[in-house]
């Protein structure tokens, strides 16, 4: 697991991963035969380059740093929540369910308890992968893994079965919600403020749990010795399944706004991998969660910004994927160098 | 092959494992190395077979120097070593074991391979059963077999005799006799088990505290051996704690309980404590007072018999309930299991006294600091503090009112002073009715603070008595497996 560093350590490293990741991003594309600066520009003018790419990679940002934050607090208990792709679907599921029987629309309270709805089908979910890994001891990597491709099955039986609209169902989802129970969006665009609103309150109440409640303090206690923590009376195995709901009901959250406030519907890839992102982000803010909503929008850009590489270099949008991966990839390397070099100076 | 030892130091960190041994070893002959537990055999041997390169000093084959060894390189030497732990595959079958890094063979050839060694020393291993399915013992003379395959001159047999029958026993001080005196190998027999070494051995080398303390021919005297072994620590027993209190009446007691730990088992074991008491716990590491402490802590499991405190009763209960009985454990691996490298001092204070909240914290951390004598800010983490301050931090985490204190190596790896502190604040705790149960290395340090002392012995309590009727010669001698009477 990481260990805590100064914040000036955690910056520089992030520079020189990032320096790392441009030279090895250059290359890809240079090897994929497109012009590297062309491509990097299109990059991030393509997500931020006017007010509608703005919104749109804000409206992309949201569940991205709802799902940080959410594994900021699987993280503090030294758990790898990978389940949380299937956690956002579930909340999806759960905020759809919960709406269907309103075909012709109501009130922002059906909004609110589609939300609820999510947050509950998420923790469920999560709490499925905690027990598992509590119970039956098996590791949250796998049980979460596992809950993720039935999280996918169930959706798409949902979509092709029970839920299927009439007449043709199809790849496009669900029958799409009644307007009175979207969430408002910005003029043309698919950012809500109350979702974005929601976001930014959850990641301060994260960051102020963690930093400054005694509850918090357990999490990190229990991620950082689970030994220690037994002996300290902490109830690990209780803290990690309560680290595990908490995740997961901000994950479903996410997974409902994806529902009320983007789509509208139920989709089959409504998590967009999103939660895989997010693990990107935890895992680079390492316990830092200041950055987390700097590098969310990073990532958002890219996201964005990757829309403009077919249409305008020909070259596969796939390859925002492929930078991210290279981004985390040198951190690591970094980290793993600094490492290497604080050996080799000890042992001389 | 001769084996020559030149002025061999090893260091880890600020640790001396090994300080200037220098010995022969000739081939034919059977070696025991004794010591009690970090006296520096295993890292002497494992110099030896390559796993660890010496800080200091050479080690030199037939009068040649080798370079650096590594565990490739030694068996290349012919140096080979059966660990207390067999090495093997545990899903692959005996004949896949044995060819296992050794020459290119098909099966057929394996087998016969195989079992040509084996009936030369009296194994009977079955070539198609998967080494999970074999005792300790078999899957150790798949191990020696494997060795000698692989051409091994030099053995070294880390406390072989752990965990194998009496008859396997036999067979294996057999095979080490053949090999020895037959075939001109040279063997060591690292143990701490008196009547072995002297039963096989013709010459007993014994480290005490990294050094070659003594270099025996037969006839073997257990008591000098014993003397060699454990000797007179200069002085790290420090002042005696408080007196017992007489007249009060045991609060907590152990009746015929069957402790089960993750490597073995510790049988019939009953014991009363009562308030006040010091109890200090003899034995070399994995013979049960470390099951015995952490089962009286509720950390692991009790198959059979009761747990008495108070009138209730505490088997099969959660650790957590334990905790509310006033049981509190002091574990001897500070950073892996008592602390959490990363936090701050103000952060532990924190989880240890939950309902001091904000401002008082802090306060309380200073304050503890400060009786503590901890040398450290409130504000660092735990990893970058030295382990005597460590030490005193577990101390000043102990909450106030507790019952009982279970103890293992309160002062293991602390200086003089940093001990003495540690005692005087136990002896502090002692005076205001908790009893403490201690397991030590140091049979001094248990000597002067006890005021009863139990001795362990094979997966046995094998003595209680008021520390004034026993000497640390006489606990030295039961640790090692000798008869009371002496």
């Amino acid at each position: 697991m990481f260990s805590k560093t100064s914040l000036a350590t955690s910056l520089g490293r992030l520079v020189a991963a990032l320096v790392l990741a441009l030279v090895l991003t250059t290359l890809i594309v240079l090897i994929a035969g497109a012009p590297p600066l062309q491509t990097l520009a299109i990059l991030v003018v393509g997500g931020l380059g006017s007010a509608a790419k703005l919104a749109q990679a804000a409206a992309v940002w949201i569940p991205l740093v709802l799902c940080s934050s959410a594994l900021l607090l699987t993280f503090a208990a030294g758990l790898w929540n990978i389940g949380i792709e299937g956690q956002i679907i579930l909340g999806a599921v759960f905020a759809t369910g919960f709406l269907r029987p309103f075909p012709d629309g109501g009130s922002f309270l059906l909004v609110m308890g589609a939300l609820m709805a999510g947050m509950i089908g998420g923790a469920l979910w999560a709490l499925a992968a905690g027990l598992l890994r509590t119970w039956g001891r098996v590791h949250e990597i796998f049980g979460g893994l596992g809950l993720n491709f039935v999280a996918l099955g169930l959706t798409l039986w949902l979509i092709f079965g029970p839920w299927k609209r009439p007449g043709i169902a199809s790849m496009s989802g669900t029958e799409p919600l009644h307007p009175t129970l979207w969430l408002e969006a910005l003029g043309g665009s698919s950012l809500s403020p109350v979702s974005l609103l929601l976001a930014l309150t959850v990641f301060l109440l994260v960051a102020f749990v963690l930093s400054s409640t005694q509850w918090g303090l357990r999490l990190k206690a229990v991620g950082q010795n689970q030994d220690a923590a037994l002996l300290f009376g902490l109830n690990p195995q209780v803290r990690i399944l309560e680290a595990m709901v908490g995740c997961g009901a901000l994950a479903g959250l996410a997974g409902a706004l994806q529902v009320v406030g983007v789509y509208h519907r139920l989709l089959p890839a409504i998590s967009s991998n999103y939660g895989y992102t997010a693990l990107l982000v935890a895992m680079l803010a390492s316990f830092r969660s200041q950055i987390v909503p700097v590098l969310c929008f990073f990532f958002a850009v890219l996201n964005v910004g990757s829309i403009q590489l077919p249409l305008q270099l020909k070259l596969d949008s796939s390859l925002a994927g492929v930078i991210q991966g290279v981004l985390v990839l040198s951190f690591f390397l970094v980290q793993g160098f600094e490492e290497r070099f604080r050996v080799l100076r000890r042992t001389e | 092959m001769r084996i020559e030892f030149q002025d061999i130091h090893k260091y880890y960190g600020r640790v001396r494992a090994n300080a200037g041994i220098s010995l022969v070893l000739e081939p034919g002959r059977i070696y025991g190395l004794l010591g009690e537990n970090g006296a520096g055999k295993t890292t002497l041997m494992r110099m030896l077979a390559g796993h660890t390169q010496p800080s200091r000093g050479r080690i030199l084959f037939d009068g040649e120097s080798v370079g650096r060894l590594s565990p490739s390189r030694a068996l290349g030497m012919g140096v080979g070593m059966l660990y207390q732990d067999p090495q093997d595959f545990p899903a692959l079958t005996v004949w896949e074991n044995f060819r296992l890094g050794g020459r290119r063979r098909d099966k057929r050839n394996a087998i016969q391979r195989l079992q040509e060694l084996g009936d030369r020393f009296h194994f009977r291993l079955p070539p198609e059963e998967r080494a999970t399915e074999l005792t300790v013992g078999e899957r150790q003379q798949l191990d020696l077999l494997r060795l000698l395959d692989l051409g091994a001159n030099v053995l070294i047999l880390d406390e072989p005799t752990t965990g194998i029958s009496v008859t396997q026993k036999e067979t294996l001080f057999a095979a080490m006799n053949q090999l020895a005196k037959d075939q001109g190998r040279t063997i060591i027999f690292v143990t701490h088990k008196l009547a072995e070494a002297e039963e096989l051995c013709q010459e007993i080398l014994v480290l005490r505290q990294g050094r070659l303390a003594g270099q025996l021919l037969p006839p073997f005297r257990s008591d000098e051996l014993v003397d060699l072994m454990f000797g007179s620590e200069s002085g790290a027993g420090g002042e005696a704690g408080p007196k017992l209190q007489p007249n009060k009446n045991p609060f907590l007691s152990l009746e015929h309980a069957q402790l089960v730990g993750e490597k073995y088992a510790l049988s019939n074991a009953s014991l009363s404590i009562r308030p006040g008491e010091i109890v200090g716990l003899a034995g070399l590491e994995g013979n049960g007072q470390e099951l015995l402490l952490r089962s009286l802590a509720g950390l692991t499991r009790v198959a059979k018999g009761r747990i008495i405190m108070g009138g209730e009763q505490l088997q099969g209960l959660p650790y957590v309930r334990f905790r509310q009985a006033g049981i509190h454990f002091f574990p001897a691996a500070r950073l892996e299991e008592g602390l959490f490298p990363d936090l701050s001092l103000v952060e532990h204070f924190q989880l240890a006294f939950p309902t001091a909240r904000g401002n008082p914290v802090e306060r309380l951390s200073e304050e503890g600091i400060r009786r503590f004598r901890i040398h450290a800010q409130p504000f660092a983490s735990a990893r970058t503090l030295s382990g005597g301050n460590q030490q005193r931090l577990l101390l000043a985490l102990i909450p106030k009112q507790i019952k009982l204190l279970l103890l293992e190596h309160p002062t293991r790896g602390l200086d003089q002073g940093a001990g003495k502190l540690v005692w005087h604040h136990l002896a502090e705790r002692c005076r205001q009715d908790t009893s403490l149960i201690f397991s030590s290395a140091d049979l001094e340090e248990i000597k002067t603070h006890s005021h009863r002392i139990l001795v362990f012995y094979n997966r046995r309590l094998v003595a209680d008595r008021p520390s004034q009727s026993i000497s640390v010669e006489e606990m030295g001698r039961l640790m090692a497996g000798q008869a009371t009477a002496a």
